[in-house]
């Protein structure tokens, strides 16, 4: 289970190491980790921060109510593809008796906010041994004790006297052994809270500086000088590149843990799967569209969206989303960041010739070129998206949905930089563009009007466009199951990206035919017609219904017949309804449809009510009259429920903020989620 | 911005942090060129402590070669020993090759140095149209524009050179006849007056690069030099290039003679090779080349790469007229090593301006070659294939084989074997390769080859080329799996006369 409340990402664990240098002990020995332990904890990292042997995963999601998901991972894992080198340093000790040698491999990366326990398994069933967190912290901070000393060895300053960094390493080493302690600490316990409490230093005053300064032996010159290397090692210039590669491995150390077991290296390829912890939902805040849902007749759609990460090395990733049996999968698309650092480095290419034109102009060549780099990675991301755009229509013209636009307007190569011009980067006008440059029909942009004003509206479109997340669909064809097969593209626009694919699921679920609102349509039908022939019968007559005119005698004389057909009928036929319970996501999906029967019920009971207490003609007439004109607004919900369901089916493009933008198209508005669901802690 | 640095990061850490990886020793052999680098480094040098069974393979080798001199450099991982300093460098140790020194050195990992998942910006500057004949005057000039592109690199572009090379094969655009392939590449000459650099940006900062190049550009426009930036539109690889501006003659020899009026005009006949080496850092080689070049010393030649982390700044820098042809080899601490550099290569009473501060330089090493005799190879004018053919050219090679399988410069010795019964003269211009990830080595070269027959004409020099490199390539894989050392399917190898060819 997941502890709320705590956060994923540490946005500075290098003021979280200030803080624990100002307020650990200040050790009087070195800390005792061995080069072993130093190795193996540097290699796991390095391992579970590229997963290259990890060419496959795949994931099994279970709906099992409307706030909680059960998860199931399972991985390939190729040996292979780990070095000898690499292996040297992750064997583990063999056993007396025993031959072979089994390697220590991280398959994935999770959140330390995930408390429930893992168990992993192999593809015969057997438990695979798995690194304890305790062990897993203890190397894990040996390998940020010896990166330490490598970057303290290798600064430009280590042999020059009385510079921080050379007191540090060869006179002044208890603030060496400070800052060592603090990054075991920092390793061990996680990364501090970010606001409120965090350190004692919070609840004491500043103390006073000791008068004269101070010896350099005392606990707060030892800690002055150990934040001062932090400074040197890690400036807050950021001047020698190493701060935030460093800042970023240390919160990745200190905010996940790696999940490593144990493997016969004599067997190269391997299955593994396991259960990850249960995964909670959030519920988005969006009070008016909560009301909206449950009282008017829109056809609710109960809409989840799981967030997950993938390996960047992972060459397939399989989703599979099974749902309870009688709720149907409406829409099911997974859309990925894949090129987004490309689609970035565009974007920010195209602004910073912008602003370069908006000063002095750069030479006409290197703006030529400039030009040309950006024209070509457009018209490849215009022909990528293109493909994402047609397998798409393709998945909504199965599901009797229609994009508009299947039939292109042909552009000519004005019109496209016209269009650009303007910032529209719809996928039409890229696709045009790419197939202008594909036949030589940029070829002088310079000179042309794409090289001026038109920089800054073509960059906003870029990136309002999300043209960096590409869309996979559905191909499972069971109603109630939902499979989505991406793979990473065979040219990577981003190949020395190691950051995780970042993606998003959208699951939209739907109480599809044989539907609830059917049999209430029936239902509310059968009891409108049981009043309109008692009315009828005891009026001697339709003319009741329109007419204000009170027909006389129309007080039953045998009321208890009628009131007993106005209870037992209605009673039969709820009864005979599937009414489910609310916290289910079926529940939430047939909230209205259950409104509606049991308004329905309650109409007919009123008129009991009235059948066996009114004994004025005008009262009974009234009361039937009135009974039968919200049966027939009912009825008519029950109408519109039909067409928002048949609507709603043909939408095209769900109304999701997670989906890209050039699939939304000019879609303004999106709602908002019935839950969020993210493992994005599991890398 | 560094989103994949951290990875970098703990990759080069993990790498460095085994028992007996945790160090880099390394061998720096200077010398006259033509010494085959496999009997250098086999068997592998006594190193104290010694190197681990698993490492006596060397992790990555490199090599440069021009004007008859050679530096070759091989570096394998080794077990720590008691830290003294970050980096040392052993005495030159004489080898069994006439004037041919080797100097040992050692490395501590050093992770701070941070540059794979960034941008490459390659430029072309063109110093000259003519063919490689470079007198003391246009070394000095060479140096004052390799110290600027340098020093652009750092305050422009923020970011470190990965590699600089003078001389390198000049590209010259073709727009009368397409080539066989539809490219407008013409056939190149092995080398030519020309800088080529390559400097790591970061992509989100683009900014700095644009900086950089316009840097380039006034830079090329003062001394008017040919510019050619890599062709970055998308599928395209290195070796294509996209030309900002042609060499401007008249200029360049007008701030010539205005800048040095005095040096002679004549070909240097000695020249000595300084190697800085040290920890690699952001702006190591600027550094390096503006301090050497305000002593007054020209730069015949230039190589400046990085292995394992270790900056190497390698200058072939013309002896000065009437300096002691005899002096011996040396190696020792950055000051001395300026030194000396000035006193026999000084060439011009240079202002001597203290460039930045001196701690800077600290840990720097410097290993200086004893005075070595230059050759010039015979080239035609503007391009190799113009008349005679008589000319060397360039072949590309690249490849990708098993670490401890073959060595990079037994494979290169067969190539070149290979290569012999269709050529005259073959020398490896400059080579590199480096294990990489899944323990594969990974490597490029240039090879020089002088045709045994001469071609008739341009058509002809290119088919001839296509033939040689094809049957040279296929004769080496051969080898490869009939000696049994590599795996089928293991092994990837292409030699090609266009190097926008490897990649694909």
């Amino acid at each position: 289970m997941r502890v709320p409340g705590r956060l994923t990402g540490v946005p500075d664990p290098l003021r979280d190491l200030r803080a624990l240098v100002e307020t650990l002990p200040v050790p009087s020995a070195p800390p005792t980790y061995t080069q072993r332990e130093a190795a193996l904890g540097l290699a796991l990292l390095d391992l579970s921060l590229r997963l290259e042997h990890v060419p496959r995963v795949a994931e099994h999601l279970t709906l099992i109510d409307r706030g909680h998901m059960t998860r199931s991972v399972s991985v390939d894992v190729d040996l292979h593809a780990i070095t000898d080198a690499q292996r040297r340093r992750i064997a583990a000790p063999t056993e007396p008796g025993r031959h072979g040698t089994s390697l220590w491999i991280p398959v994935s990366r999770y959140s330390r906010s995930d408390l429930a326990p893992v168990v992993v398994k192999d593809s015969t069933g057997e438990v695979v041994p798995r690194f304890t967190h305790r062990d897993s912290d203890r190397v894990t901070a040996a390998a940020f004790v010896r990166l330490l000393a490598m970057l303290i060895d290798a600064h430009r300053d280590v042999t020059i006297r009385d510079t921080v960094v050379h007191k540090l390493r060869h006179t002044h080493q208890r603030s060496r052994w400070l800052v060592e302690a603090a990054l075991a600490e920092l390793v061990t316990a996680g990364s501090l809270p970010e606001a409120g409490v965090r350190t004692p230093l919070d609840y004491a005053r500043p103390l006073p500086p000791s008068p004269g300064g101070g010896r350099e032996a005392d606990a707060r010159a030892v800690r002055d000088l150990a934040l001062a290397g932090l400074e040197e090692l890690w400036p807050a210039d950021g001047r020698n590149g190493i701060r935030l590669p460093f800042a970023h491995l240390l919160s990745l150390a200190c905010s996940q843990y790696m999940l490593i077991v144990l493997l016969d290296a004599a067997q190269p390829r391997r299955f593994l799967m396991w259960d990850a912890p249960l995964l909670p939902g959030r519920r988005p805040r969006a009070p008016l569209q909560r009301i909206a849902q449950s009282v008017l007749p829109v056809n609710r759609e109960f809409v989840v969206e799981y967030e997950t990460a993938i390996p960047r090395s992972v060459g397939a990733y399989h989703l599979t989303v099974e749902v309870n049996e009688e709720v149907s999968v409406r829409r099911f698309v997974l859309s990925s960041d894949v090129d987004d650092d490309f689609v970035r480095a565009l974007t920010e290419d195209v602004e910073m010739l912008a602003e370069a034109n908006a000063g002095q102009a750069p030479h006409r060549k290197l703006l030529e070129l400039e030009l040309q780099g950006i024209a070509s990675r457009l018209a490849e991301i215009g022909r990528r998206r293109l493909t994402d755009l047609t397998s798409y229509r393709h998945y909504v013209a199965e599901r009797r949905a229609a994009l508009p636009g299947a039939q292109p307007r042909s552009m000519s190569g004005d019109e496209v930089v016209a269009a650009l011009g303007r910032g529209d980067c719809s996928v039409p006008v890229l696709a045009a563009f790419a197939a202008h440059y594909a036949a030589d029909g940029m070829r002088h942009l310079a000179r042309g009007p794409l090289a001026g004003a038109a920089l800054p509206a073509l960059a906003a479109g870029i990136r309002d466009y999300q043209l960096g997340h590409d869309i996979t669909t559905d191909n499972d064809p069971r109603e109630h199951g939902a499979h989505a097969h991406w793979r990473r593209p065979s040219v990577d626009l981003s190949p020395h990206s190691t950051q995780p694919v970042r993606a998003v699921a959208y699951l939209s679920l739907a109480d599809e035919a044989p539907a609830l609102i059917e049999s209430i349509t029936r239902m509310v039908a059968g009891l409108a017609l049981v009043v309109l022939g008692i009315g009828t019968l005891l009026t001697g007559g339709l003319a009741w219904l329109w007419s204000a005119a009170i027909t006389p005698h129309s007080v039953p004389e045998q009321a208890d017949a009628v009131v007993a057909v106005l209870l037992l009928v209605p009673g039969l036929l709820i009864a005979r309804l599937d009414l489910p319970g609310t916290n289910s996501v079926l529940g939430q999906l047939r909230q209205f449809q259950r409104s509606l029967a049991i308004a329905s019920v309650a109409v007919t009971t009123g008129l009991a009510i009235a059948a066996g207490a009114v004994h004025t003609d005008r009262g009974i007439t009234r009361a039937f009259q009135l009974g039968i004109a919200v049966l027939g607004l009912i009825l008519l919900c029950c109408l519109v429920e039909f067409v928002a369901r048949r609507a709603r089916r043909r939408s095209p493009v769900p109304r999701s903020a997670r989906l890209p933008r050039w699939l939304r198209g000019t879609q303004r508005r999106a709602y908002a989620p019935d839950a969020v669901f993210d493992a994005r802690g599991e890398v | 911005m560094h989103g994949s640095r951290f990875a970098e990061l703990a990759t080069i850490a993990a790498e460095a942090a085994g028992a007996d990886t945790s160090s880099v020793r390394l061998r720096l052999i200077h010398g006259p060129a033509g010494f085959p680098p496999d009997g250098l480094t086999r068997p592998v040098p006594a190193f104290e402590p010694p190197l681990h069974d698993l490492a006596q393979w060397p992790s990555d080798f490199w090599l440069f070669s021009v004007a008859g001199v050679a530096i070759c450099v091989c570096a394998w991982p080794t077990p720590a020993k008691v830290f003294s300093e970050p980096f040392e460098v052993g005495p030159p140790q004489a080898t069994d090759r006439p004037d041919t020194y080797a100097y040992d050195g050692f490395s501590v990992p050093n992770p701070g140095f941070l540059n794979e998942p960034n941008r490459r910006i390659d430029a072309l500057l063109t110093l000259n149209s003519s063919h490689w004949a470079p007198s003391y005057r246009d070394c000095l000039v060479t140096g004052v524009v390799l110290a600027r592109a340098c020093q652009l690199a750092l305050e422009h572009g923020h970011g470190p050179v990965v590699h600089l090379h003078t001389p390198v094969a000049p590209f010259i655009d073709q727009q009368v006849s397409a080539r066989g392939d539809g490219s407008h590449e013409r056939l190149r000459d092995a080398i030519g007056p020309c800088v080529r650099l390559s400097v790591a940006v970061d992509p989100h900062e683009p900014t700095a690069r644009l900086d950089f190049e316009q840097g380039l550009v006034a830079l090329a426009e003062e001394y008017g030099l040919g510019l050619k930036l890599n062709d970055r539109r998308f599928n395209r690889v290195p070796g294509e290039w996209f030309t900002i501006r042609g060499f401007d003659r008249e200029r360049y020899r007008q701030v010539r003679a205005r800048m040095f009026p005095d040096p002679p005009m004549h070909l240097p006949k000695h020249a000595v090779v300084a190697t800085v080496l040290g920890p690699a850092r952001l702006g190591m080689a600027a550094d390096v080349i503006a301090h050497l070049r305000a002593t007054g010393a020209g730069v015949l030649a230039a190589a400046v790469s990085s292995v394992r982390k270790i900056g190497f700044v390698n200058l072939v820098l013309p002896l000065a007229e009437g300096a002691d042809v005899s002096a011996p080899a040396w190696s020792g601490g950055w000051h001395d090593g300026v030194k000396l550099i000035a006193e026999r290569c000084r060439l011009y009473d240079a202002d001597g301006a203290d460039h930045g501060d001196d701690d800077a330089f600290a840990g720097f090493k410097v290993a200086l070659s004893a005075p070595m005799r230059c050759s010039y190879p015979q080239s035609s004018r503007r391009t190799g294939a113009s008349v005679t053919g008589r000319v060397p050219y360039p072949l590309w090679l690249r490849w990708e084989i098993p670490n401890r399988t073959v060595g990079s410069p037994l494979l290169l010795s067969m190539v070149a074997e290979n290569l012999s019964p269709y050529a005259e003269h073959t020398e490896v211009a400059y080579a590199q390769a480096r294990v990489g990830r899944g323990d594969v080595v990974r490597g490029r070269a240039k090879l020089v080859v002088l045709l045994a027959q001469a071609p008739r004409d341009v058509a002809d020099a290119q088919a001839v080329l296509n033939e040689v490199a094809e049957r040279a390539q296929e004769r080496t894989l051969e080898q490869l799996a009939d000696r049994r050392l590599v795996g089928p399917g293991r092994v990837r190898l292409r030699l090609s006369p266009r190097e926008r060819w490897l990649t694909t």
